[in-house]
Order: structure tokens, then C-alpha cells, then sequence
């Protein structure tokens, strides 16, 4: 069977890493190199990994923080396998400018997450009820085109005011840890009552500062529940645009908020 | 590196996430069995998008005063229709309303 190969992350090193450790399937770790940089890797028997693999999952995790102890570590998605060397070269020769650059801007940094949940569902019954006593909407419903439009207008209304409370949250929480912050990436209302996934770039040494703005955050008084998750590789912040092609990278990379989701929830379970 | 998972609801994020997984498929189910069902799933979301952008600049229009009763009435009209043609649909084909959207990635959910 031809074997393929497992990636874990490029690193800003093309010397060769301890081989003593092992990664997925028993097999050990090695660094390919090209140029100044190299990727992780490891031997892999299967053609696919398999997604729902616990165990694999952590184990691609352990192997990324293992290395993000040493170098800069810009991490492959869980499952990202590759035919060949050749292919690994290919990719390497095509992203070698950005990788370069994302090393440049990720170095001695983490990422923290934030995730808060509101009443989402109190707040938006508050809201339907202050409408239905204030019913001041510019439209008559006295025909079926009509009433349709002012079902839907009302709803428009509604979803609009619950938005703009939920900015108003965000803002506050955001609030605590923008004098921290690198970068971010904020993600409003994932569902009604997940009100901030928020993805935070800091310098290392900021890390325990961070980490105490947190710990205001949740115990200052307030409906909100928070949950702190960090640090971690920057996988939220990697930007990758084939600089041969000017696309936007195919890599995987930049999609590890799937991963890092399935890791946080097993962290906590 | 000494990473944290700190939180005084942990079942609560627990549950959303949960939620939240079974909402966004990471891709479009086709095999060869329910490929009929896997594109017109495909189809239907993006309708659903096109649809949901109209109905939202109606709704600005409306707020902004620019629509007169019978633009609002014609309007109501065509976007009721189709939003029963969409329900049409969506019965045909068997979908619920949260199976129409897309992960996108990095580029977060279609809707």
C-alpha cells in the first residue's frame, strides 16, 4: 500500500526535530525541510483519517502544542493528508511567501477564545412584547399582500432591535480585553442565545493579563455566562494568499476553527 | 503550553455547541443515492439566500418610506408567493428550514 503523508504544522525551522516522538498511528515525527522553514509530518498507512477518530484528534493536538513549545507553528487542519513528498515540495514552493509572513506576524503569539451566552430567548420575548404595545409600524393590513408585508416588517423590527442589544453586549465584553489584543475575530449570534464566539491574538506575555481581564469579565454582575478557552495555536489567524496563484490558499490552515471546535469540546467533556 | 477551558456553565456551552454542530453541516451530503435530494438541497439554499436578501430590502424600503401602498401590496404579493413555493419545496424534497445553509469556513454560515 503506498503510504501517504500526515501534516501537523509548518514551523519557522528546517533543522530535524526529536524523532522520538510519535504521531498519529505509532508513527514517528519527522520535519521536511524547504528552504529556511519545514513541515511536520508523520507516516500514514490509511488514505483517510477518520473525522470522528477522539483519539487521533488529541493526538494531532498534542503533537501541535509539542512543537508550538519550540517554534512557530502554523497548524494543518485535522486530517490533512498529502499522495507524496512531491506534493508536500508542490504546496511548500507555493505558499512559501506566505507561510514566511504569517510567521512574521504570529510569532510569539497565542490565541484565546471567548465565548459568551445570553438570554437570548428572554431578550428577544422582552422585545416582541414592548412591539406588540407600541404597535407603530407605517403599515395597514387590509389585504393579503399587506398583512404578509406587516407580519414581516414586525419581524424585521424585531430582529433588528435584538441585533443592536446584542452589539451593545458585545461591545462591553470586547471591551474588557481590547488594550490586550493584537487582532480578533468576532462571530455575533452563531445562534440565538450564543451572543460572541470571539478569537483573540495576543503576545505571549500578555497571556496571565488577559487571562485576568477574563476573570473581571465573569465576575462582573450580568446575565451573561462566559466560557475562556487558551492558549492556543493562532489557528483563527492564518491568512494564506498563494502568492503564484494570488488565491486565496487551498490549505486547510485557515479552516482549524472546526478542529478547534471539536478540541474545546472534548477538553471540556 | 498551559491551556485553560475555564467557564461556570459548562453544560450550557455544552448544549449551544451542541446546537450549533447539528445546524451547520460541514458539506452537502450527495452519494449516489440521494444525489437528487444533496442538489436540490444545494439549490434551495441558495434560493432561500436570494429569497432572504429580497425580503430584507423590501423591509429596509418599507422603513426608509420609499414604497408606495401599491408598490407594498404588489411586493407583499410576489414575496408571499414565494416563500410558499419555497415551503413547497422544501416539502418535496423533505428539508426543514435549518437544513438550508452552508458552512463556509473560514467565511463563517451562509445565513
Amino acid at each position: 500500500m503506498t503510504m501517504k503523508i500526515y501534516a501537523y504544522g509548518v514551523i519557522d525551522s528546517d533543522k530535524k526535530i526529536d524523532e522520538s516522538k510519535m504521531g498519529l498511528d505509532d508513527a514517528p515525527l519527522f520535519n521536511i525541510p524547504y528552504r529556511d522553514i519545514g513541515i511536520v509530518v508523520s507516516e500514514f498507512r490509511s488514505t483517510q483519517v477518520q473525522n470522528e477518530d477522539k483519539a487521533s484528534i488529541l493526538k494531532h493536538e498534542e503533537v501541535v502544542e509539542m512543537l508550538t513549545d519550540k517554534f512557530t507553528v502554523l497548524p494543518m487542519r485535522f486530517s490533512t493528508l498529502f499522495g507524496g513528498k512531491e506534493h508536500i515540495s508542490l504546496m511548500m514552493r507555493d505558499y512559501y511567501d506566505d507561510f514566511k509572513e504569517n510567521f512574521d506576524r504570529l510569532r510569539e503569539k497565542v490565541e484565546f477564545g471567548v465565548k459568551s451566552i445570553w438570554p437570548g430567548d428572554l431578550i428577544r420575548e422582552r422585545i416582541i412584547i414592548a412591539h406588540r404595545k407600541n404597535d407603530n409600524l407605517p403599515l395597514v393590513a387590509n389585504s393579503s399582500g399587506k398583512s404578509f408585508m406587516k407580519e414581516k416588517f414586525e419581524n424585521y423590527k424585531i430582529d433588528k432591535e435584538f441585533e443592536e442589544e446584542a452589539d451593545r453586549c458585545i461591545a462591553i465584553v470586547d471591551g474588557f480585553f481590547s488594550k490586550f489584543i493584537s487582532e480578533k475575530k468576532l462571530e455575533k449570534l452563531k445562534t440565538n442565545n450564543l451572543l460572541l464566539c470571539a478569537y483573540y491574538l495576543i503576545d505571549k506575555e500578555k497571556e496571565d493579563d488577559f487571562k485576568k481581564a477574563f476573570e473581571e469579565l465573569r465576575s462582573s454582575p450580568s446575565d451573561l455566562k462566559y466560557l475562556l478557552s487558551g492558549p492556543w495555536p493562532p489557528y483563527n489567524f492564518i491568512i494564506l494568499t498563494n502568492s503564484r496563484t494570488k488565491k486565496i490558499g487551498s490549505l486547510d490552515m485557515a479552516d482549524m476553527v472546526f478542529q478547534r471546535k471539536d478540541l474545546e469540546e472534548k477538553d471540556r467533556t | 503550553m498551559n491551556r485553560v477551558i475555564e467557564t461556570d456553565s459548562p453544560e450550557v456551552f455544552a448544549d449551544e455547541m451542541e446546537k450549533l454542530q447539528d445546524t451547520l453541516p460541514k458539506k452537502i451530503d450527495a452519494n449516489p443515492q440521494n444525489v437528487e435530494k444533496g442538489l436540490a438541497k444545494l439549490v434551495l439554499t441558495l434560493i432561500e439566500l436570494i429569497r432572504k436578501l429580497m425580503e430584507k430590502q423590501a423591509m429596509r424600503r418599507v422603513a426608509a418610506g420609499s414604497l408606495s401602498e401599491e408598490e407594498i401590496e404588489k411586493l407583499g404579493e410576489t414575496l408571499m408567493k414565494l416563500e410558499n413555493k419555497m415551503k413547497e419545496l422544501k416539502g418535496i424534497f423533505e428539508l426543514k428550514d435549518e437544513d438550508l445553509n452552508l458552512n463556509l469556513g473560514p467565511l463563517g454560515d451562509l445565513m
